[in-house]
């Protein structure tokens, strides 16, 4: 015969409860001792490495972030072995999430807890918290709210399967809403302190991806590299944060947690809560009708010289309304989101100062995780030109430029957005075709500074033209003269006359005239038009 | 220690920086010619030159080590 007496609730210290009834008093309790433990994290000594890192624990993180939060979960624990399978104690999960605000909008939040077993997937609880997909990713997807992860972690580790009893085999049912999120919410992802396997995966799941200086992503750590390829290299040489920031692998890179923080905001500002809402529009300061005479010092009149493209779209937007995603790979095309008389939009300029503006594919990559982005949550794009074509040479076809170069061709063509186009300088070669799309309204602002045609006449004229000049008496002399006469024909007000381009505009005027195109467009994306029509009958 | 690398084939048009210098990030150290234009090689992040690996007139090809940065 059993004892009627309650098991000890080895997790608490306290007593458990009787098959008779329960205790209020008891019950009540168990909150205040089950809410301590999970504020310890991993424990004193665990707390204080990451701080000596100059890291903040999980719970600071969302403190810092969140105006309020609403913890799901937080009851959820971790039992401690050892490698003899010794019971070690009770710590909390290695993920804390719950609903929080941030900046007055309703968002889910949630992160691993380093301090418990290096964040691993919590593959020991009934339910994933979150991760690779779980509660967090879940609250997002039911909700329409957007998902922020402060992402540090193991990804896998052997542990787990010695808990479980058996190998288990990974299947990808959980990144299923990984995936859809992406198409509903905004997913913004900070990585501080390290991140492998599957906790880095998770942070390239997003829509936009900041890593602080210090530390780590990488897809296998160091003793998996020496096991696998015999090879001794540190965590930071393989995926330290201006690697992977110079990859594209993650777009930004943030002095500490406060700045990466500090960016997740900014960005999360110009973002609808969902895919079936519009981004709130701002109130602007700086005047609409604004004229950007700096505009005509930026650009050199020598058509040699570059020039920062950044500066061309800080000049045209409203002011500092400019945050660039991705400065650090991809340079020699600028991305970004700004306002245009307080309307959100995503901007794109090729930049001279890289390749001379050619679109390499790197440049092509970061263009169409742009557009998915402004075309997701229905921000109109705004594209400066100034491409002299896709980048050639030898490392350029090793690079499959023009794998890319279609990708880029694709993500516009299919923009559902309005997109302006600026023509700054150059426009040559198939590349222009990757700026703009002539089966929409493809609206074509040309400056006075413009040139454009198939190919830029010096190496043009020589290709189409080598035989005359090779037979010619002077070859010299017959390639000046075409060159001459092909020269003549690149004065842009002559395309303007043919209606070849919409219009050719005054460059210090430009802010005013893009500023009411989107104004004006700003119905095509309400729904009905661009937005995805929500289910009014309830079906799934 | 970091190391700045030419990103496209071209050649060096100007020297602008010697061992040495103090510079700012931005500060232009060594203008490439490629793809028909001047293209600046910035610092990219404050620091003193410690060597600078190119002359003027010289071929470079993507990724030749330019100018070696130190703290």
């Amino acid at each position: 015969m059993t004892e009627n007496r309650p098991a000890e609730r080895d997790s608490s210290g306290e007593p458990g409860r009787s098959t008779v009834g329960f205790s209020w008093e008891a019950e009540l309790r168990q909150f205040d001792v089950r809410r301590e433990r999970a504020r310890k994290l991993g424990g004193e000594r665990r707390v204080n490495r990451q701080r000596e890192q100059g890291r903040y624990t999980i719970r600071e993180r969302i403190e810092k972030i969140a105006e309020s939060f609403s913890e799901i979960g937080e009851f959820a624990v971790y039992h401690e072995y050892d490698a003899l399978g010794n019971k070690l104690g009770t710590l909390p999960s290695s993920y804390v999430c719950g609903l929080a605000k941030v900046d007055g909008r309703y968002v889910a939040l949630g992160g691993e807890d380093f301090t418990v077993r290096g964040g691993a997937p919590q593959t020991y609880l009934d339910r994933m918290k979150g991760g690779t997909g779980g509660f967090i990713d879940d609250l997002a997807h039911d909700y329409k709210i957007p998902l922020m992860l402060f992402v540090e972690g193991v990804g896998g580790d052997v542990a787990g399967q010695e808990e479980k009893g058996h190998a288990y085999l990974n299947n990808s049912i959980s990144w299923n809403r990984c995936f859809e999120v992406l198409s509903e919410v905004p997913v913004l992802s900070m990585v501080s302190g390290v991140a492998v396997g599957a906790a880095s995966a998770r942070a390239l799941a997003s829509h936009f991806s900041v890593i602080t200086k210090d530390s780590v992503l990488i897809t296998g750590g160091p003793p998996l590299v020496r096991r696998a390829l015999g090879i001794e290299i540190d965590k930071f040489d393989l995926g330290g944060a201006k690697l992977v920031t110079s990859i594209g692998a993650v777009d930004n890179l943030a002095e500490d947690e406060d700045d990466a923080m500090n960016q997740m905001r900014r960005v999360l500002s110009y973002l609808p809560q969902n895919a079936w809402q519009l981004p709130e529009r701002a109130p602007c300061t700086d005047p609409v009708t604004r004229r950007a005479p700096e505009l005509l010092e930026i650009i050199p009149e020598n058509r040699r010289q570059a020039y920062r493209a950044s500066r061309v779209i800080q000049a045209v937007v409203d002011q500092d309304s400019f945050f660039e995603i991705g400065s650090r790979w991809g340079k020699s095309l600028t991305t970004g989101l700004a306002r245009i008389d307080g309307i959100p939009i995503g901007v794109l300029a090729n930049n001279p100062q890289s390749l001379g503006g050619a679109m390499d594919a790197a440049a092509c990559d970061k263009q169409v995780r742009l557009i998915s982005l402004c075309n997701t949550f229905h921000l109109p794009i705004l594209y400066f030109v100034d491409v002299p074509g896709f980048m050639v040479g030898p490392q350029a076809e090793k690079d499959n430029t023009l794998r890319w170069g279609l990708k880029a061709m694709e993500s516009i063509i299919s923009a559902t957005v309005p997109v302006v186009t600026i023509q700054v300088r150059k426009s040559y070669g198939l590349a222009v075709s990757a700026t703009s799309n002539p089966e929409k309204l493809g609206l074509r602002l040309a400056w006075p500074s413009g040139e454009w045609g198939d190919l830029p006449i010096e190496g043009g004229v020589e290709a189409a033209y080598r035989r005359e000049i090779e037979a010619s008496e002077n070859p010299e002399q017959l390639r000046a003269e075409i060159e001459a006469r092909m020269g003549a024909l690149v004065d842009p007000w002559r395309t303007a006359e043919a209606f070849g381009v919409e219009h050719m505009i005054d460059p210090r005027a430009t802010r005013e005239i893009v500023a009411t195109f989107f104004e004006a467009s700003l119905g095509s994306m309400s729904a009905g038009g661009n937005l995805p029509r929500p289910d009014w009958r309830g079906r799934s | 220690m970091s190391e700045i690398l030419a990103d496209c084939v071209g050649t060096v048009w100007k020297v602008l920086s010697a061992p040495g210098d103090r510079v700012s990030e931005g500060d232009v150290l060594i203008i490439l010619e490629s793809m028909k234009m001047e293209i600046p090689i910035e610092a990219e992040e404050d620091g003193v030159v410690v060597s600078v690996h190119v002359a003027e007139g010289a071929q470079v090809d993507d990724g030749d080590l330019l100018v070696r940065m130190g703290e």
